[in-house]
This record gives C-alpha cells, structure tokens and sequence, in this order.
C-alpha cells in the first residue's frame, strides 16, 4: 500500500497525510515518501474502512483487483460533490460509472478497464480529496460488482402544488430584495430569547442563528400561529410588488389579491421548521416568491411521503388544496442541499423531470430572501382536510406526550432503559471519547488505597478509572455492553451488570466507586438501592466514593465548567419554536432537527422536560440532550469530565470536550459541509473514520431518524442532587457513616465508610 | 474474562444461596502474556478464592499444577508465584459462558465480556 504522491490537476489537490517534513521532487512532481510508517498507517486505516464497510453496510471487498472499486469517505454522505470526485477519478481511466448513493460515505466506481482502476487505487488510496477548503482521506478498495440501483429521487408533487420557474425577471428581483427594510425587522420574535441589557448588545454582533422575517398588511403572530385580523398594519403590501401580484391574477395562479405578506430571508443554515400554514388564518392559495438562492423545500404528507421540491430564484410556488392544507411544508437548517444533476445544469427544468439520469449531486446554499402573499381568511376555516384544521374538526394531533416520572419499578425500568441504557449503547463511542480524563479528586481517593486492594467500579463507562492506580486490583461493570467492550479493548477487567444487581459476593471488596452513575436511576428507591449495593460489597471497614451530578451548578460564587462554557453566562434561556408550532417538549420528535431547543417548563405534572445544554437546571428530573456527533465539535456537558489532566492532553485530540463555546441552539443546524473531515489526525477510534453519518453501533436507535440526516439528538434521563441529598440517601443505609462530602465542578460527592461490626 | 475476574464473580439469581463459583463453559480460550509483577500476584492471593480458581484453571487446562492448597511461605516461591500469575492474568475465557452452580441458569460470555444482566423476573 502506498501513500497518494502529490499533483495538481485542476480541479482537484491531492496530498498525503501528515506531509510535513519532506520536500517534492521537481522532476517528477513527487515526494519521496517515508514508507514504512505512512505506509503501515494507511494499510491499517484502510483495512479498518474495509471492515466498517462489511458490518455496517453489508459491502464486501475483493482480494484481488478488479474493475471496480470502493471509494470510502467519498460519498454525498461526506460532502463530496459527484464533480469532485469525478475530477479524481477521471484522471486515473476511463470511468464507466460512477455511483453516489444518497447520504452515504462512500461511492462506487467502475472503470473500464482494471488496469485504470489499480491505477486508482495506488494513487488515490490513503490520499486526501480536497473540497473547497476541506479535505477528506479516502480509501479504495477492490470489489466484486456494483449493483445498479439507481434510488429513483423523483417524486411526483404533492396535489395542489405547482412551481413556476423564472417568474419574476432578474431586474424585478432587485427591486423586490431592494424594498426591504430589515434594519426595522423584529429578529427577536423568532427563536425568541429573554435576554437581558448586556446581550442585545452581544447578539447584534453575532450573526443571528434564526432566519430574519418582516410582516407587511397584517403581523402574523408567532405565539398563535394567527393573524391579529383585527389590527392591520398601517402599510399594506409595498407597491413595487403590484406587477407581479396582478400578473398572478392574470395567470390563473390566484382568484383573489392577497393582502398580507410575510418576507423570509434565510442564510445558508437556516431554515424553518415543517409547517401547515394556519387555516383559519388564510384562504387557500398561498403564493411564495423565492429570491435570491436556491434551495430545497420539503413537503411531508401525514402518511409519511416526502417530497423534496427544489425551489431555483426567481421561482413562484403556488400552494393549493391539499398542498396548502394537509401536507406540512419546511426548509431544513442546511448548508448544502442534495439535488439532482439536471437542476444544476438547467434552470429550466424542474426538479421533477422523469429523466433517467437520477444522480444527485451538492447545492451550496446561499441567502434566499421569499415573499409569501397570502389572503386573510375572515370566517372559520371549511376545508375539506378536517384533520389538520384547527376551524374544524378535532385539534391537530399533540406532539408526542414525554415521559413521565414512573410510579413503579417497571415503569423506572422501561424509563431508563429508553432514556439511559440504549442510549449510552448507542454513542458509546462518542461518549467514550469525550471521557478520556480522570478527575483528579476521583484519582485522589484511588491513590489512598493500600496496595493490593480489591477496587469495583459500579458503572465503570469506559474504563477511565480502572487503571488509575496500578497497585489495586480493579474491577468494572456497567449497564452498557458496548462502553464494557471498550474497557475490555483497553485491557480491563469488566462485566456487564446493572448497578442494582452487582454479582460479587457480599463483603468482597475492599473500596467502591460510582462516578456519575446513580443520577440515571429514575426513582428515590432504586437511587437508594443502588448505595446499598455499593454498601454490601463492601468489606468492614471498606470506603465508598459516590459523585452525583448537582442541581447547583454553582457553588461558593464559582460557577462549573459545565455553565462557564456557555458564554460565561448563566442566562435562563427561553426558546420558541421556530415559527410555527407549539413549543414541542420533544425537538427529537418533531418531524426534523430543525427544531430549536425547546421551553423547558417545571415539573408542574411530573413531565420530564429536556434541558438545554450548559444552563442552569431547574428541575430535578430532566432529560439532557446528547449530540452524535462526528468530529471535532462537541457541545455536550463537560461536569462529568472537568478534570481535564493536563499532561494526558495528547489524548484529548480531536474530540475535546472543553471546546464548545457554542450554544445549543447550533446544535439544530446540522449540516453536510465538508468541514467533516478528519485532517489527517485521525483518533484511533475508526468507527467515526466514515464521514457524516455516525455508523453507531447498531444504527437503529435514532429517535429522529429522517430524510435528511441531521445530527441525531438522545436524551438521558437524569435526576439532579439538591445539596445534602446524597448524604440523606446513604443515612437511611445502617452501618454506614459519611467521612466526607464536598462539591466537585458541579457534582455532589460523597465518601463514605462501611462501620466495623461490634 | 481472565480469572481474577472469574474469581469475583457470583450468580445473583433471585433465591440461589450458592452461586459460587459459577461454572465456566469456555468454548474459546485464549493466553495473552501479561508482564508479570511479582508483588502484584502477592497481594492478590490473599484476596482469592484459592480452591475456585485452581479449578477454573484446571477446568480450562492451565492448572499447571497448581496446588490443591495454598502453601505457606509462597511470597518466595518464584516459580508458584508465575504460575498463579498465568493463571489469574494470562488465560482468558473469549467465548463461553458461566453457569450458575444451582440454578443452572447461564451467563453468557461473548468477546471476553460476562453479561451478567438478569432478566426482570430473575432479579
């Protein structure tokens, strides 16, 4: 195996990882390379691909060379346009085809002969593909045949829809975009947050995260999701939006002269959630003008089609009938679109053309500015889709109701086995990654404990503690297989069990540690329980260490870690749903991850609420939202890692969990940028070297799975400690007694002693 | 699982009083070679069950003659030492599983990991 030799064609750059240190030869436009290591590197990275290919996708790669090949990392999936990759490819040989699927991390190629795909495979695997500024490795692979199933990507509109292109000239769209006036636009009603003197200022620097939207004729409320019939705003619609009002009269598209517009301008990564235009606020036909960029807008039918609609400038959208009152219409947060080649060529053709040719190819998103024209509706909606109208009929169906703090043990059970075991099976990798750092006070008491110690870890995670100290004997178990797996990688000594039932014999240990472990259990009994497991393990005389996360986060005026990243702020931030929808309690379950994090409200019924990252808790029980995400970035809590050791800072690499100063909200703009690449310095955990789309352990516990694949949100359950609560709890455990407890960033801790019996 | 593991292990299904040892039913075993620490295996013996693990070594074919009882004085014996050492550390069970000495229920052992859950009803 070899490493890519450097050359600059035109469209592409190509060099090997980690090209530091060596220097081209002019001649031949090559650099000599350091075999071995690089080579090594590459084999094992590309052996690794090869395997993840088979167990996650079912592809299996040949030993000998054939035509065809498996281009891993160089998929939609990755963010890598067809031209790209073509470019790569087409220098090597005759490409007969070349197939995409759809979000996928990877793409097949076949050439004509095999001689141009070995050619391929020597110069383009283990070399780095550039798009735009961004750069992703790839690795081929032999393999036996590509199977032709082109996913067909055309689906007829839905009923009631019509798309007419080129609608307005390039002159009149000036005009139009010319006539708004944002300085005057109310930015805050959208996402609303309850900010204070000090962030407005903040925020008019910052670029908004939410699209900008001004209301002419009539305000639509956000809060209602209505029209204040009886308050018109003193302008009506702006004149220079006649001639093209009356040109939809003319052409048939609309009965009646709309008198209320409402003006959407959307940079790249916004967008808004999937929608039904209120019916009792408007009549039938709603006329929505696209200006400025493309963009794709998706039409989802209760039944659970959907329709991807590209949407070119310059473009009327005409929304009639069903379209306009059953099928819910939304603009993905994006960067980048997937959209069939033909409409990047073409802006004459729609993007429902039967052609044969279905390949998909990447649509840079740019600023996109709509002009929505609608009628106000004076009396009660009459429908003929009773069941998304809220004149008629039954209200429309509530968001999924959330869970409920369980009133008996199996409740508890079924509550954490959703909210907390299948949960950390599914990011186990992820979650092992950003927990690579000992906390020192953890260390501190491991230290103590005399050679030859008999230790358990009860919810041991990934194993961070169990070689702290090399002198005691230690032994882990968690709940979690696939985080017991990556102990078992690593060399530990660990089972899989559940902390309520720990299968070691009474009085067999000499100390017991639960880090960040009985927050997870749902009720005051089972929390007990789980103390006096830990109590019956251990030997008399024996010591415990106990960490809880806080609902203090701050203590003694210093705020925790898991609060400071978050802008230094400790603001209640307060979220709207973008747009259109109740605040849903469950962002995970709306139809997409378009969703800003929701209200979190009290426990008032005993609902669990999802919290919103690096805030305040107020309440006790909740729900906290965990981001799978590829990569670098990682807006997750860090209180459960704040000790970051920095001598161990090496490990930490890519996946930093120190490195979020981002909000939550950035959370629901997932994005198929090409910003997803690994540069080279890949973590040894291969299970992220595939691009976007996480291949997480078993890929079916995605509570939001879609279309569109945005970063998938879990939310674990966990039940916060008020001050002296822990201790209370070990109280009520006899022939216990706590030796110290203390606070440590943002978690109550607690040591305690089992007594010598008398 | 190696044996020092093994060794701490019991069945904890609901109503068994005589869960230990559990029985191992290896199907895959394997012997890494672990640097040994003589003081480690020192102050691990005193910590063991001595007659659950020469059977387990011995139900996997690695007793090495290890002695049926722990002799005094084996701090200095170098060589028992390194045989204790192999046994504890080095022998690992990948695929198999335990078996609870009363019920017989089984506990699966796949990768070298025991799953020790038990279902609602066992617990």
């Amino acid at each position: 195996m070899t490493t890519a030799i450097i050359c600059q064609p035109q469209h592409y750059v190509f060099h090997p990882d980690n090209a530091t240190g060596r220097t081209m030869d002019p001649v031949n436009n090559v650099t000599p390379m350091r075999k071995s290591k690089e080579e090594k590197k590459v084999f094992r990275k590309q052996l690794k691909s090869s395997h993840t290919l088979l167990k996650h996708e079912g592809i299996r790669t040949a030993q000998q060379p054939t035509k065809s090949l498996v281009v891993a990392n160089g998929g939609l999936g990755n963010g890598v346009s067809r031209e790209e990759l073509c470019a790569a490819l087409n220098e090597m040989g005759e490409v007969e085809t070349l197939l995409m699927p759809p979000h996928k991390p990877y793409a097949f190629v076949t050439y004509r002969s095999q001689e141009s795909a070995q050619k391929a495979h020597f110069h383009l695997n283990g070399g780095k593909l550039m798009c735009g500024e961004n750069g992703v490795t790839l690795y081929l692979s032999f393999i036996d045949s590509v199977s032709h199933e082109e996913e067909s990507v055309f689906a007829p509109l839905p009923d009631g829809l019509l798309l007419v292109e080129d609608f307005v000239s390039a002159e009149e769209e000036v005009q139009l975009m010319a006539a708004i006036d944002w300085s005057s636009s109310n930015d805050e009603v959208i996402g609303a947050c309850v900010f204070d003197t000090e962030n407005i200022n903040q925020l008019s620097q910052k670029a908004l995260k939410h699209r900008r939207v001004k209301h002419f004729g009539f305000e639509f409320r956000y809060d209602n999701n209505n029209v204040d019939k009886d308050e018109p705003l003193p302008a009506g619609l702006p004149d220079v939006c006649l001639p093209l009002l009356e040109r939809c009269i003319k052409d048939g598209y609309i009965d009646i002269m709309p008198d209320q517009l409402t003006v959407n301008q959307y940079q790249s990564g916004q967008g808004i959630p999937p929608h039904v235009d209120t019916h009792s606020a408007f009549e039938d036909t709603l006329l929505s003008l696209s200006l400025g960029a493309r963009t794709v807008m998706e039409f989802r039918h209760p039944d659970g089609r959907v329709v991807p609609v590209v949407l070119p400038g310059r473009s009327l959208l005409v929304m009639k009938g069903e379209s306009r009152y059953l099928w819910t219409h939304g603009i993905t947060p994006r960067k980048f679109d997937m959209v069939p080649v033909c409409d990047l060529k073409s802006s004459t053709h729609s993007g429902h053309d039967l052609e044969t040719n279905g390949s998909l190819t990447l649509s840079k998103r740019g600023t996109r500015t709509s002009f929505t024209f609608r009628k106000i509706r004076p009396e009660p909606c009459r429908c003929a889709f009773p069941s998304a109208c809220d004149s008629q009929g039954p209200p429309a169906p509530l968001p999924p109701s959330p869970p409920a703090l369980p009133s008996c043990p199996s409740d508890a059970a079924r509550l954490e086995q959703e909210f907390v075991h299948q949960v950390y099976d599914a990011i186990a990798y992820h979650f092992s990654s950003t927990r690579h750092s000992p906390w020192p006070r953890v260390c501190h008491f491991l230290s103590t404990l005399t050679p030859g110690s008999v230790l358990v870890d009860v919810g041991c995670g990934n194993g961070k503690y169990l070689g702290v100290n090399p002198e005691i004997t230690a032994v882990g178990c968690d709940r979690s297989s696939a985080l017991v797996q990556i102990c078992a990688d690593r060399g530990f000594n660990a089972f899989v069990s559940d902390a309520l039932s720990v299968p070691l014999r009474t009085a067999s240990c000499d100390a017991c540690i639960s880090i960040a472990v009985i927050h997870h259990l749902s009720t005051q009994e089972r929390r007990l329980a789980a103390v006096r497991e830990l109590v019956r393990l251990l030997k008399p005389g024996g010591r415990a260490l106990i960490y809880v996360w806080a609902f203090e986060q701050e203590h003694n005026k210093q705020k925790s870690k898991y609060l400071k990243d978050h802008n230094g702020k400790q603001n209640l931030i307060k979220n709207t749903s973008e747009g259109s929808q109740e605040p849903c309690e469950y962002p995970s379950k709306c139809s997409d991850g378009a969703c800003t994090p929701t209200d979190y409200m009290p426990v008032t019924d005993g609902k669990l609420s999802v919290h919103t990252n690096r805030t305040a808790f107020n309440t006790q029980d909740l729900l906290v939202p965990w981001h799978l995400k590829e990569g670098k970035r990682q807006e997750e809590k860090v209180s459960e890692d704040t000790g970051k050791n920095k001598r161990k800072s090496n490990k930490a690499s890519v996946n930093s969990c120190l490195s979020s100063s981002e909000s939550p909200q950035s959370d629901s703009s997932p994005s198929v940028d090409c910003s997803l690449s690994r540069s080279g310095t890949n973590t040894s955990k291969t299970t992220h070297s595939l691009g976007s789309n996480p291949l997480s352990s078993d890929g079916n516990t995605h509570p939001s799975k879609l279309e569109t694949s945005p970063a998938p949100v879990f939310h674990r359950f966990y039940h916060v400690f008020q001050q002296g609560e822990l201790e209370q709890l070990c109280a009520q455990v006899s022939q216990v007694k706590v030796l110290r407890s203390y606070h440590d960033q943002g978690n109550w801790c607690v040591i305690l002693l089992k007594e010598e019996l008398h | 699982m190696k044996l020092l593991t093994h060794n701490m292990l019991t069945s904890h299904v609901k109503g068994v009083t005589k869960g230990y040892p559990l029985l191992i039913k290896a199907t895959e075993v394997k012997v890494n070679e672990v640097e040994f620490n003589p003081q480690f295996v020192c102050r691990m013996i005193p910590k063991l069950e001595w007659s659950a693990l020469v059977k387990a070594a011995d139900d996997l074919g690695h007793r090495q003659d290890l002695p049926a009882e722990l002799e005094p004085d084996y701090e200095k014996n170098e060589d028992l030492l390194k045989k204790v050492h192999r046994a504890l550390l080095e022998v690992e069970v990948v695929e198999g599983s335990l078996q609870c000495p009363e019920s017989g229920r089984e506990f699966p052992i796949s990768k070298g990991i025991p799953n020790m859950l038990l279902n609602e009803d066992e617990v």
